[in-house]
């Protein structure tokens, strides 16, 4: 394991955010000269020149606002003292940050401060890390002249939150809380009440924070610079005294963090300012939601049992590997080499899925590998690497800054991408234009200082109907930006496309019907994105989980490259990726057709590569993909299999389906943190190990490469990749790696977007965006910038084609599934957690028109049924939805939700039509099972 | 010709290829590349005994995508 790397020295706030201005000035703070960007802030010269002026109210991640009257400053030539943190510095300005005017001007306002405020220090949760105890001690005060009056020390404490705790006792009324809330998280959910004497932060009018619009994202806790608002973590245990930077293993923003520890007990963790994915912000997930890791429920002892209905019997690693290898080579030799497979998880590390399926490839000599992407991003894969050239998103997320017109399709960011969500709106609230097409009325859609444009609520299952009507606009109307595709694109590919997508069939007034959205309204969407300037693209899971996902993601990036928003800032086709390292895993070579880089594995150049390195002959043929290993188990021919962090009988669709075919294995082999409903099939249970134990790397949706640093060590004894290559080499192919890093080594040895990607230049660097090698050292946070990676961009005629699954008299509702903001997937992590206490169970959310002709009221219990299945949940009306759909999560077992979505897929992929299934909803007098 | 799950399901995925092509043109060629992209040897072998037996179960264009094969 590498030595964990330590913070030895706090980041240095710099009082003020930085300013983007090319020139600068020249300032001289108390007698020394400094360059800055024009338009700094003193505050922050004096910080990079050395010289710490007081602050309470003023923070680096936040605007100034000139409110606590520390600061003060004296700027020669001027009356008065001026704010140092609202004071921008001009070229040859002389400031003196430390007189004697100055020294009782703060140490009155301090004094007036700590007349309001408890005198508890020693006992405080917040001793030795507040800034107001800080400031004191920097002011020198040592007495308090006010006798006692009126104040606020009786107020109440506000404990409703489940992570941290408000006490309004302590509270300085700086805003900082109210500004966090707003500038950074853009939630608007605090505010300061009343005037004067009577100030105070109040959360929604005056509610708990619980019952108020919080969502819990830390970001008050984070800039309070006093014990009010505080994590309960600290409170219990006191503040930390150690540090490891990390990565989040939550969503695929991929959010840096500190996680703060004492001794080996995690403390909190604080999301780092210098965090390329997300600049200091976090949500509720990533900074409060691991205490899954250190649940009594996570196995740490491998398990083996002969039948699945048999008890498991706790085992030593040793002969747990024994026990899977023997039924591994015994199923080889009755049956084939191909009745074999993997899932690699996008959960896991690089290094980890690396290991997962060299040894699917390498040991078990089979291709049939397939990861967890599959039912998610696949598409994804197969429509950017046909247009462009490659599977990945082209922008860094930093680029949302430079976009006049915002297109999220099939995505909901502030709930499944929430720090990017929140990234999103500050440029929206900036004055960008937004786009939303999404059968649902999302968060975006409306919320405070941001509206959506227009919102393009379509049937489900009509993706590609409208962006190929958006697209005939923009092409008859002469929008086409002609010479980017003369320059960067194939023209023989445009003038086919062009000439397809001209066609009246396509236009908006003939997919009105179908797609349920207005021809005027495509119109003037249409307008807005061709005429951005910068036009930006960003899609989910609403895009990829259809029948057409893999054409969806062809037709937006034909719309993309047909109005030249490709290859610089604020413009591009982003995918927003589910997991925390669902590019990474894609990355790695899981797919049963690739190896790592995208590269086919018939291309004999590329398989002569990796068996020099691996010493052994590789299959040329494509192995199967989850769905046709699953079938190919139910009629017997597939039977064993290796499953990595990933619980697919409660997350892949037509659940019955998914439990026939484990049940029809002679070996399953589950690797993860808890006992789960596909581990009900298996046979062997290899403990994992959680993101605070790993040592790798985590790639997220801006194909950024972070560190995953090990916090804790892991609590089985066995890093993942330890075991995988321990059953590799019970199977009898070695694997040896002395680290994590050797690992990486060996990826970036055979894959051209890793090759100058190490564990070094990472901690170096921070973090790499691919590809990484010679012509870009330093990685690239934008591509196609020159030249598509397939040289030019290709066209794809795009025609649309409606889904099978229709809504009919037997189940005429379409249920459409996603997932919200403290859940994550199969709820595995965050239901381990007291993110239950915002959502404890799976919602149905119905239009009232529907509801109403079902005799349906919110709150009451109905059964959901389809072709596939039926399961039972509580009901919402809701005005989200449109009449005709319905919606709901999938992150609880006990209500099942894919019993009843349907083995339909892409036509390219297979990934799973997640997003339409034709329903029928009635009142059910009975509760869940197992409620 | 009884099928069972998963024969109907290479049979709904073969067809679903074919209508989803997207240049209209010379269409079983393309589905042929398509499988022998993504497709194992033993699932194009099932699919063409399948189509044997069962050629009403598909598109013009899948059968004759089968025709081109060895």
């Amino acid at each position: 394991m590498n030595k964990p790397i330590e913070i030895a020295i706090e980041d240095l706030d710099l009082g003020t955010p930085a300013t983007l201005s090319e020139s600068t000035v020249t300032v001289h703070i108390d007698g020394n000269a400094v360059d800055v960007p024009a338009g700094t802030s003193i505050m922050r010269a004096a910080s990079l020149a050395g010289t710490q002026i007081p602050k309470l109210c003023a923070t680096d991640s936040l605007d100034a606002f000139g409110s606590c009257r520390l600061c003060l400053v004296e700027v020669e030539g001027r009356k008065g003292t001026p704010a140092s943190c609202t004071t921008p510095c001009e070229d040859g300005m002389s400031v003196k940050t430390q007189t004697t005017r100055l020294d009782k001007l703060r140490k009155g306002v301090m004094e007036l401060y700590i007349s309001d405020h408890p005198l508890d220090c020693l006992t405080c949760s917040a001793n030795g890390d507040c800034e107001l105890q800080d400031m004191a001690g920097v002011v020198g005060l040592r007495s308090v002249r006010y006798e006692e009056g009126s104040n606020h020390l009786a107020a109440s404490t506000d404990n409703s939150n489940p992570y941290f705790s408000f006490d309004a006792s302590k509270c300085i009324v700086c805003s900082r809380c109210v500004r966090a809330c707003s500038e950074v998280q853009g939630t608007f959910a605090l505010t300061i009440a009343a005037r004067g004497f009577e100030s105070k932060v109040s959360p929604s009018e005056e509610n708990a924070f619980l019952d108020s619009e919080c969502v819990s994202c830390g970001a008050c806790v984070q800039a309070c610079p006093t014990a009010t608002l505080q994590e309960k973590q600290v409170i219990n245990l006191g503040v930390p005294t150690r540090k490891v930077k990390t990565t989040c293993a939550y969503c695929g923003v991929g959010c840096s963090f500190v996680a703060e520890l004492r001794g080996d007990e995690l403390v909190r963790m604080v999301p780092d300012k210098h965090g390329g994915a997300n600049s200091g912000h976090s949500c509720v997930k990533g900074r409060f939601a691991w205490g899954y890791a250190t649940h009594s429920d996570r196995i740490t002892r491998p398990l083996v049992r002969e039948t699945t209905d048999s008890e498991w019997r706790e085992v030593d690693w040793p002969e747990a590997i024994a026990f899977a290898a023997d039924r591994f080579k015994a199923i080889q030799q009755q049956h084939g080499i191909d009745a074999l497979g993997g899932i690699t998880s996008s959960r896991c590390t690089n290094e980890e899925v690396y290991v997962v399926q060299k040894m699917v490839r390498a040991s078990l000599r089979t291709n049939n590998v397939d990861t967890c992407a599959r039912v998610c991003h696949s598409p994804t894969g197969y429509g950017l690497k046909q247009t462009f050239g490659t599977s990945a998103g082209t922008q860094d997320f930093a680029s949302v800054q430079k976009a006049d017109v915002i297109m999220v399709i099939g995505a909901n960011p502030t709930d499944a991408h929430p720090v990017f969500g929140s990234r999103m709106k500050r440029r929206l609230r900036e004055g960008a234009k937004l786009i939303v097409i999404d059968p649902r009325s999302i968060d975006l859609v409306q919320s405070p200082h941001i509206k959506a444009t227009e919102h393009l609520q379509l049937q489900p299952g009509t993706n590609v109907a409208v962006v190929n009507a958006l697209a005939h606009v923009i092409a008859t109307e002469g929008w086409i930006d002609e010479a980017f595709v003369q320059e960067r694109c194939d023209v023989a590919s445009f003038n086919a496309w062009r000439r397809f997508i001209t066609l009246s069939e396509n236009s908006p007034e003939s997919l009105a019907e179908v797609s349920g959205v207005p021809a005027e309204a495509i119109r003037s969407a249409a307008a807005t994105y061709a005429k951005a300037g910068n036009g930006a693209i960003y899609y989910g899971l609403g895009v990829t989980e259809h029948s057409q996902g893999s054409t969806m993601v062809m037709a937006m990036a034909n719309l993309a490259m047909a109005t030249g928003n490709i290859g610089r800032d604020g413009v591009g086709v982003n995918p927003l990726r589910g997991q925390n390292n669902v590019q990474g895993a894609c990355d790695m070579g899981s797919f049963p057709h690739e190896f790592s880089g995208y590269r086919h594995v018939s291309d004999d150049t590329v398989r002569e590569q990796f068996t020099a390195l691996w010493g052994v002959d590789l299959r040329e043929e494509p192995g199967m993909r989850i769905p046709n290993m699953l079938d190919a188990a139910v009629s017997g021919q597939f039977r064993g299999i290796y499953i990595q962090g990933e619980d697919i009988a409660q997350s892949d669709p037509n659940s019955q389906h998914v439990a026939d075919a484990l049940n029809a294995m002679d070996c399953v082999i589950v690797q993860d943190l808890f006992l789960n409903e596909t581990s009900k099939f298996a046979h062997v249970f290899l403990p994992g190990t959680s993101f605070l134990e790993k040592d790798g790397t985590f790639t997220n949706a801006e194909r950024r490469i972070n560190r995953v640093r090990p916090v804790v060590p892991p609590a089985s004894g066995m890093a993942e990749w330890q075991v995988t290559c321990a059953l590799s080499e019970a199977m009898g192919y070695a694997m040896d790696y002395a680290s994590a890093s050797e690992i990486m080594d060996e990826i970036a040895a055979l894959t051209p977007t890793f090759a100058g990607v190490s564990f070094d230049l990472l901690d170096e660097l921070g973090s790499i965006q691919w590809p990484c090698n010679e012509q870009a050292p330093e990685g690239t946070p934008i591509m196609h910038a020159q030249r598509f990676v397939r040289g030019e961009g290709q066209f794809i005629t795009t025609p649309y084609v409606p889904t099978d699954e229709r809504s009919t008299r037997k189940f005429p509702l379409l249920l459409t599934t996603g997932r919200i903001l403290s859940q994550y997937n199969v709820g595995a992590q965050t239901r381990r957690t007291d993110n239950t206490v915002w959502h404890a169970e799976d919602i149905l959310e119905i239009h009232e028109a529907d509801a109403e002709l079902r005799g349906v009221s919110d709150g009451d219990w109905i059964e959901v049924a389809s072709r596939a299945g039926s399961t039972r949940m509580r009901a919402h009306i809701s005005s989200d939805i449109p009449a005709g759909v319905v919606y709901t999560t999938f992150h609880h077992p006990v209500s099942g939700t894919n019993v009843i979505t349907t083995d339909n897929s892409d036509w390219a992929t297979n990934c799973p039509e997640y997003k339409v299934t034709a329903v029928e909803i009635r009142p059910s007098s009975a509760i869940a099972v197992g409620m | 010709m009884t099928l069972d799950y998963s024969q109907q399901h290479l049979i709904k995925m073969a067809n679903q290829i074919a209508g989803n092509m997207p240049s209209r043109e010379n269409v079983p060629a393309q589905i042929v590349q398509h499988m022998a992209q993504f497709w194992t040897p033993p699932m194009r072998a099932d699919l063409k005994k399948i189509a044997e037996n069962a050629p009403d179960s598909f598109s013009d264009d899948v059968l004759a995508a089968l025709a081109l094969q060895d």
